[in-house]
């Protein structure tokens, strides 16, 4: 009863705060927005073709702008289109070989060459229209020229599968920011518990160490997780985003949020006044969801820093999302994930246990 | 009358400071026992050990006869210097909070929260977030959780520092009324003026010693105040 009522109290404060209005409650959904639309979103889609003139290859060409999503320019050549791609200004580039007319007219292969740029996740669906168009087209070609085969072949597993929603790639890390991030702010309430001397308070009425310290650890989950099932919720109603196994997808929230929940305990617990806390909240908060994926896609990094992003729980709580959302694994797939994040806060709960209890005594 | 306090022999050392040093003294029921001293003197280090959330290095304290455990803490109501009450909630949910830490049940707290806020002339403010309070109306309610669950002994640590005369005169006028129903009051202050009109016997302590003990009327020669500072000094402490 009496740890109920810490853990309530604790939920009251935060919800009373009007500062949380914006930033637990609207941040992170106008976030998962902007975010969704700079891995895809609504915006048209941009390939740049370089084609010499010829009639197959204007017909390719024509053919790959009569979609309505795809919108194809004309680069003066390689180099260019390199450039465009390299800066973003179209999301993949396609270049037909001089000879492609020729090598057709003669039954030969002609082998057109894709360019993206490897962190541009809408280069993976502009790929999956060229495929297409492609493939229509060499079978058009194939009438003319029985002796001209189309192979098409996938090695290994898309990172990104197709059909994949945008906002299914930018939802998860940012469950993992802002829980983590609620979490460690809520930790000041801890502090100020300490600095108002309502814990000395409490320690003077007929309230065990451990009743007050297992109140707070709970206060803290309870924050953690009314964070993150907001965001899965709301991000699966307003953005149809699907978080895959329902068990895979709970058991992850709930390991991070108890990695989350630890680290707040320790921080509440270290300091005696609100100033570096909150310093200190906003560095790790930030820091840590940045290394581990949470602004930059964890496969874009190379393999030393993927490494180094593995130090953060951010990085395996990415992985076990990725694997749900993405790879529709299963609980059981995820267990390696989840037994890394709940042997992380065992280690942080013990350590902020530690650290409260001679706060208090 | 029987002790409800006994200290004997209190001791607590800071590394190279000796905040308390053999303080003793007993609080009687239905007696209001101001302690006197300047800062530092080692008051509110005494009541922390009294309340229980200090270890004492030595001595000995007994409540009704008891050593201090869960059960004397629940005959024990605190009154701490510092307001420690949750300024964004409301007098009523700090109370509701505090009444669940003295394990009373919701029923029974919600009849006494409705006195206790009645006591302290806060119940047409009760749904009001304490941050929004005046110096005064927040020291009562600091009194008010104190109270809450119908102590046998209230310690007060100067529970009148920085109010107005108007709120001062309600909270001793409360302190009064209480000890006049038989609550045994431990009074800490600064004031010698509260100490003669609150207390039945005061002791004035410095450096972590009882310096004298008695009735303010034995010790207020030509007053209180000239024997506290003939007693403690004229020199200004930190």
């Amino acid at each position: 009863m009496k740890v109920l009522l810490i853990a309530q109290v604790g939920l009251l404060r935060l919800a009373r705060d009007r500062t949380n209005v914006f930033f637990v409650l609207l941040a992170p959904f106008l976030l998962i927005l902007v975010l969704g639309q700079l891995f895809g979103g609504q915006d048209g889609l941009r390939l740049g073709v370089v084609a010499a003139q010829g009639q197959l290859a204007d017909r390719l060409v024509t053919a790959l702008g009569s979609g309505t999503r795809v919108t194809v320019t004309r680069a003066a050549d390689e180099a260019a289109l390199r450039t465009a791609v390299e800066r973003g200004e179209v999301h993949a580039g396609l270049v037909l070989p001089a000879s492609y007319d020729a090598s057709l007219a003669a039954g030969r292969t002609a082998a057109v060459r894709y360019l993206i740029r490897r962190t541009d996740l809408r280069s993976h669906d502009v790929g999956t229209w060229v495929r297409s168009v492609v493939r229509q087209e060499s079978a058009r070609v194939l009438g003319v020229s029985p002796t001209a085969t189309v192979t098409v072949s996938t090695a290994g597993r898309a990172v990104f599968p197709e059909g994949l929603s945008a906002f299914a790639i930018s939802a998860p890390p940012l469950l993992l920011l802002f829980t983590f991030l609620t979490s460690l702010t809520a930790a000041l309430g801890l502090v100020e518990t300490r600095a108002l001397g309502v814990s000395r308070r409490v320690h003077a009425s007929p309230t065990r160490v451990g009743t007050v310290i297992a109140g707070e650890a709970l206060g803290r989950v309870a924050i953690a997780l009314a964070q993150g099932a907001l965001i899965m919720a709301g991000s699966a109603l307003l953005f149809g985003v699907d978080w895959g196994d329902p068990f895979g997808a709970v058991a992850t929230l709930l390991a991070f949020s108890l990695v989350g929940a630890g680290a707040a305990m320790l921080l509440g617990a270290s300091f005696k006044t609100p100033g570096p806390p909150i310093s200190l909240a906003m560095i790790l908060g930030l820091g840590l969801s940045a290394l581990g994926g949470g602004t930059v896609p964890l496969e874009s990094f190379d393999p030393t820093l993927r490494t180094i992003a593995h130090l953060t729980p951010h990085a395996w709580g990415y992985d076990a999302f990725a694997q749900l959302v993405r790879h529709d694994a299963g609980f059981v797939d995820v267990l390696p994930q989840l037994g890394v994040l709940t042997g992380l806060a065992l280690v942080l709960f013990a350590l902020g246990t530690w650290r409260l209890r001679r706060a208090l005594t | 009358m029987s002790a409800l306090l006994e200290v004997v022999g209190l001791r607590k050392r800071y590394k190279d400071i000796v905040a308390v040093d053999g303080l003793g003294f007993a609080v009687h029921e239905g007696e209001t026992y101001g302690l006197l001293g300047p800062n530092g003197a080692g008051k509110t280090t005494a009541i922390s050990m009294i309340v229980g959330v200090l270890d004492a290095d030595a001595g000995e304290i007994r409540v009704a006869g008891r050593a201090p455990d869960l059960a004397t803490r629940a005959m024990v109501g605190y009154v701490p210097q510092q307001l420690a009450l949750y300024p964004d909630l409301t007098a009523r949910q700090n109370l509701r909070f505090f009444s669940g830490m003295y394990g009373m049940r919701r029923a029974q707290a919600r009849t006494r929260i409705a006195e206790v806020l009645e006591l302290i002339g806060l119940s047409d403010r009760a749904d009001h977030a304490v941050a929004t309070y005046s110096g005064g109306m927040s020291r009562r309610l600091n009194i008010g959780v104190g109270l809450l669950h119908r102590p046998r002994l209230l310690v007060m640590d100067e529970p009148t520092a920085g109010v107005d005369p108007q709120s001062r005169t309600s909270i001793l006028d409360s302190v009064q009324r209480l000890t006049g129903e038989g609550l045994a009051v431990l009074y800490t202050t600064h004031y010698m003026e509260e100490a003669e009109r609150l207390c039945d016997r005061v002791g004035i302590v410095d450096h972590g010693r009882m310096l004298t003990e008695g009735t303010p009327s034995e010790l207020g020669d030509p007053d209180l105040e000239s024997t506290f500072l003939r007693l403690t000094g004229r020199a200004l402490r930190d």
